[in-house]
């Protein structure tokens, strides 16, 4: 009888292994354990790989362990204890593990790269960028790209975030996740030409892909292409049908072709789903104001305030709300809040003005007017026109006359082609690291509204003072841009009974 | 001393004679009076009762009596369909132990009609949508095993506490035994059956006494085996009651045949009611909503055929054709307030608040006045942005309140407004509110969660959340809630059996299936 060899069956249960037939598998694991009185380290090993597949990660890490023991000197073993002690969430362990095995091996990208993503959980952002470059070094991987760039992200630096992900893409030109990832960047820069250039790649190699339709269709969105938008979110929508950024920009996109009541029960829908989003209930805020529901809008716009505090345009809107609820005092409060919050959105100023003027106050008009002049300034020479002009201008220039500053006008109405290539560039936030949101001609819809009211209201007996116009809204209003998946806590209403 | 008759002494005054007041006492609905009114009518010496060759006043008396003692504890056997824990595990009646998807009511979750999703309307047991009307006979979703029975909820599955087994009906012959104080009217083992069988005036009161004030199926049967005989087995009403008795019993087959020869013999709506009671129970749904429609033949346009098949759409979660058929019931009756409640709560879970608001203040008007309604009513308003009687509804439905499970609802529902007007403060309260109402809600634990969550309490959240998923494991939000925490802390593996759970509570559900797909990435990754 020949002497029983320890590993002569590692070939079967290897192809068994690599054939997912897991159950076969441990059949034969089991019976070469048996027969070697659990030695086969092999045996071990793979009993643990397949444990760890069925996300039983206590045993895994217990049979790791085992075979660390059989074998020590083997730097893979020591990883894999390593990698399930990460599984577990003990990172810190699972660090002083992953150094024993960059000990045994110390030309392995995996050790880098795993002991950059343990010290990017443990926030030690600096070690976890060293380690994760280093494994670039040694191998480059998506994956280490995928935690390069976030570490960035999660750090702020943007720009040297989408320098990981351009190098990530020009590596690996087909990984779907990495165009979306950079497509989304350059998104938030503003950079619309790229984003869509890459977000369009990703949405070729992979059609159904959810997170790049939503940028896709957000992009167009700004643009006004409604329906090519809507056309895109309905590829998404049976795929993805409870999903709170999804039913918004759908929305919004019903918002920009007028069908103010569908885009109601759409944005409606995304808040029953989603409670705690403010941008939606921002923009059923905004959606309210155009129908002239102020007392709906001052519900959305206060309950987006409670959830987003740091934000001008709330306030604003929620002023417009109060102007027309006859709450004066309140609207002037939530128009001091609004110009303290934000120091770069002339349309605050104006609707300011125009609520002074109505109530008489000339002089603080007057201050707020020349306010707005030097924002718009500004913007001028920072050259991203955060607004639309058109309409603003047009209520400005009648303020002006109103207000007897008409000669210090800062501006003309602009050109055609001048208006075109704003639009082309489209907004961009300067300041905020948020998703750039409601919108120049969504907040001049709003500022013509309370226009509206001023005409309304009786206008102070002054010299010849013109009727504030009432501005139907005769331009697109612009979405946000929302284009996170948001995996909200659903806690739907109980109790009916 | 009391007279022979003191009371009657009143109805003396009108000149009545005795068994004519307590007659028209009795079609008045004054049962109480009735049978007061006959026992002092029993008690003469028997002298004193002017015979009647065949059928006394001694005899009148004793069967108005017995009738009136049963109408005070008469519950319609149609709507009275309990099943304990016992029949709903230890007993096999259905033939197709894994039928056909849409053939069935024991496959929960097998959604064809198009309903709401759980991420919508909330369930009671794994896949069934909540309904808008609880009936004594409502079932949602059945335990697999008697430990997991006894586990849960006594009310998660049945309107009301499930018992072992409902063979004992008992709480409604408890009641009656208060109303006699000096034992009960007539004792059961000393009647001689076959002697009352012979005369059917008496036997079907006397039937009706037995089986519904006594609860005694066993003598009931006995008597209507006797008295069908005596008939020679042409009377229907007969049959019906034996089969009623069979179904008690648990004898399905034998009911069905004894309602199918019913049927034959006479058309009646009752007899169609009780035949499908007996095939919802055999697990044969088709067939009950075959035979309602055949009734429906007969009787077209009888609401409470409609109904039923309607009931029985809901119960297979087919809610779209529910709809159609509890639209047809408002046709014919616009006050059935089950149909409006159902109709309601369907158009709240499908986007149309504002409907369902109306619905809802068409049973206001109709005079229904409690808890739930109210409780609607607020949700509805806040969901259709009628702020201005969303909290006094409210108000009124805390005031309403009946019991702490109740106020608990209500609680949670203005938590809920809360969260919409964005504030968190009261919203934490009110679900604090509802838990010290009711300990063992498990949606308020899961919102507290989240709101601990949002304040970064992770260890708070996680440990509610661990609550709310033992005390609810068919809801699938704590479990994803859980699965998402340990994910962001790093802690896969709890993740990942959590995250399976939220899976089989709500197998459509995409971010788990997402979760799911990138955890199993982790997994397999060397």
């Amino acid at each position: 009888p020949e002497v029983p060899i320890l590993e002569r069956k590692n070939w079967l249960i290897y192809l068994l292994y690599v054939r997912r037939d897991y159950e076969e598998c441990k059949a034969v694991i089991k019976e070469q354990l048996q027969e070697s009185q659990g030695l086969c380290e092999y045996a071990v090993y793979v009993q643990a790989l397949i444990f760890r597949l069925e996300g039983k990660i206590q045993e895994s890490l217990e049979l790791f362990q085992t075979c660390s023991i059989l074998n020590p000197r083997s730097a893979d073993n020591l990883k894999q204890v390593a990698r399930s002690l990460f599984l577990l969430g003990k990172h810190k362990a699972a660090i002083e593990v992953y150094n024993e095995a960059a000990k045994l091996d110390e030309k392995d990208w995996e050790i880098s790269h795993n002991l950059g993503v343990c010290y990017m959980y443990l926030k030690h952002f600096n070690k976890a960028r060293d380690q994760l470059n280093n494994a670039l070094e040694l191998n480059r991987h998506d994956l280490t790209y995928m935690m390069l760039g976030k570490i960035h992200l999660l750090e702020g630096e943007v720009d040297k975030a989408i320098g990981v992900y351009k190098k990530a893409v020009e590596f690996s030109p087909e990984n779907t996740d990495l165009l979306t990832a950079l497509g989304l960047l350059y998104l938030q820069t503003g950079d619309y030409q790229k984003a869509f250039e890459h977000l369009g790649n990703a949405l070729t190699y992979d059609p159904g892909n959810y997170k790049a339709t939503l940028a896709a269709g957000s992009m167009m969105q700004a643009h006004g292409d409604f329906d090519v938008a809507l056309s895109k979110y309905k590829v998404v929508a049976s795929a993805v049908p409870e999903s709170p950024p999804l039913w918004n920009n759908i929305g919004m996109c019903f918002f920009g072709k007028k069908k103010y009541v569908a885009a109601i029960s759409c944005l409606k829908r995304a808040n029953y789903l989603a409670p705690f989003d403010w941008k939606i209930l921002y923009n059923l805020g905004l959606v309210h104001l155009t129908m002239q529901q102020y007392a709906s809008a001052f519900h959305f716009l206060s309950a987006a305030i409670s959830f987003q505090p740091r934000m001008g345009e709330l306030y604003m809107l929620l002023a417009v709300a109060l102007t027309n609820l006859e709450d004066i005092e309140n609207a002037k409060c939530s128009y001091e809040q609004a110009v303290a919050l934000d120091r770069c959105n002339p349309l605050i100023n104006l609707n300011y003005a125009v609520l002074l003027y109505n109530q008489g106050d000339k002089e603080g008009a007057l201050s707020q007017y020349r306010e707005m002049e030097r924002r718009v300034s500004a913007v001028r020479e920072g050259s991203t026109p955060d607004f639309d002009p058109e309409q603003m201008v047009e209520v400005a220039q009648k303020m002006g006359a109103a207000l007897q500053a008409g000669e210090s006008l800062v501006w003309t109405k602009p050109s055609k082609e001048s208006k075109s290539k704003q639009r082309a560039a489209g907004p961009g936030k300067s300041s905020s690291t948020q998703q750039p949101l409601g919108s120049n001609q969504a907040l001049g819809q709003a500022m013509s509204s309370a226009a509206g009211y001023g005409k309304t209201m009786q206008l102070p007996s002054g010299a010849g003072t013109p009727a504030m116009p009432a501005k139907s809204p005769s331009l697109p209003l612009e979405p946000e841009q929302d284009s996170e998946t948001s995996p909200e806590e659903n806690s739907a209403p109980a109790g009916d009974e | 001393q009391r007279g022979p008759n003191t009371r009657g002494a009143s109805a003396g005054g009108m000149g009545l004679e005795p068994l004519f007041q307590a007659w028209s006492y009795f079609r008045r609905r004054k049962f109480r009076e009735c049978a007061d009114l006959c026992s002092q009518l029993l008690e003469r010496p028997p002298s004193e009762q002017g015979l009647d060759s065949e059928y006394t006043v001694f005899q009148a008396a004793w069967s108005l009596k017995t009738r009136a003692l049963t109408e005070m504890v008469y519950v319609d056997e149609i709507d009275m369909d309990q099943e304990g824990i016992a029949e709903m595990i230890l007993d096999e009646n259905a033939i197709a132990q894994v039928a056909r998807p849409g053939t069935s009511l024991k496959l929960p979750g097998t959604s064809q009609g198009g309903g709401p999703s759980p991420a919508v309307r909330p369930v009671t047991q794994s896949g069934r949508p909540i309904t808008g009307f609880v009936r004594p006979s409502t079932q949602s979703g059945r335990p697999s095993t008697v430990e997991q029975a006894i586990r849960t909820p006594r009310t998660a599955l049945t309107a009301r506490p499930i018992t072992s087994a409902s063979g004992g009906y008992v709480r409604l012959g408890t009641a009656s035994m208060l109303t006699n104080p000096d034992g009960p009217f007539i004792n059961l083992s000393r009647l001689n059956l076959a002697k009352y069988a012979q005369k059917p005036k008496l036997a079907k009161a006397l039937f009706e006494y037995i089986f519904h004030h006594e609860n005694d199926v066993k003598n009931a049967l006995d008597l209507a085996a006797l008295a069908t005989e005596h008939a020679q087995f042409k009377d229907w009403w007969w049959k019906v009651q034996i089969g009623k008795c069979y179904y008690r019993l648990g004898l399905y087959r034998e009911a069905e045949k004894q309602f199918k020869s019913a049927l034959k013999q006479q058309d009646m709506v009752d007899t169609f009611l009780y035949l499908a009671k007996v095939y919802l129970r055999l697990d044969q749904p088709v067939t009950a909503v075959n035979l309602f429609k055949q009734g429906l033949d007969r009787f077209p346009g009888e609401v409470t055929l409609i109904c039923g098949i309607a009931r029985i759409y809901e119960e297979m979660n087919n809610i779209s054709s529910a709809a159609e058929y509890y639209k047809d019931v408002l046709k014919q009756d616009n006050t059935h307030v089950e149909a409006i409640a159902c109709i309601g709560s369907n158009h709240f879970y499908s986007d149309q608040p504002e409907i369902a608001l109306r619905f809802y203040r068409r049973l206001l008007q109709m005079g229904v006045y409690n808890c739930q309604l109210f409780n609607n009513l607020g949700l509805c308003c806040f969901y259709a942005q009628q702020y201005d009687m969303t909290l006094s509804s409210f108000e009124r439905a805390l005031f309403l309140a009946e019991n702490e499970e109740e106020t608990a609802d209500v609680w949670y529902n203005l938590g809920h407004v809360a969260v919409g007007i964005g504030d968190l403060n009261l919203a934490y309260q009110c679900f604090k509110l509802t838990l010290v109402n009711n300990n063992n809600y498990a949606e308020a634990y899961n919102n507290l969660a989240v709101l601990e969550m949002r304040k970064g309490h992770v260890e708070q959240a996680r440990a509610l959340l661990q609550t709310a998923s033992s005390l609810a494991p068919h809801m699938y939000e704590p479990h994803f809630n859980f699965a998402l925490l340990s994910e962001k802390v790093g802690d896969l593996q709890r993740s990942y059996t959590a995250a399976q759970k939220s899976e089989e509570a709500f197998p459509g559900h995409v971010d788990t299936q997402q979760l799911l797909k990138q955890l199993k990435e982790h997994f397999a990754m060397l």
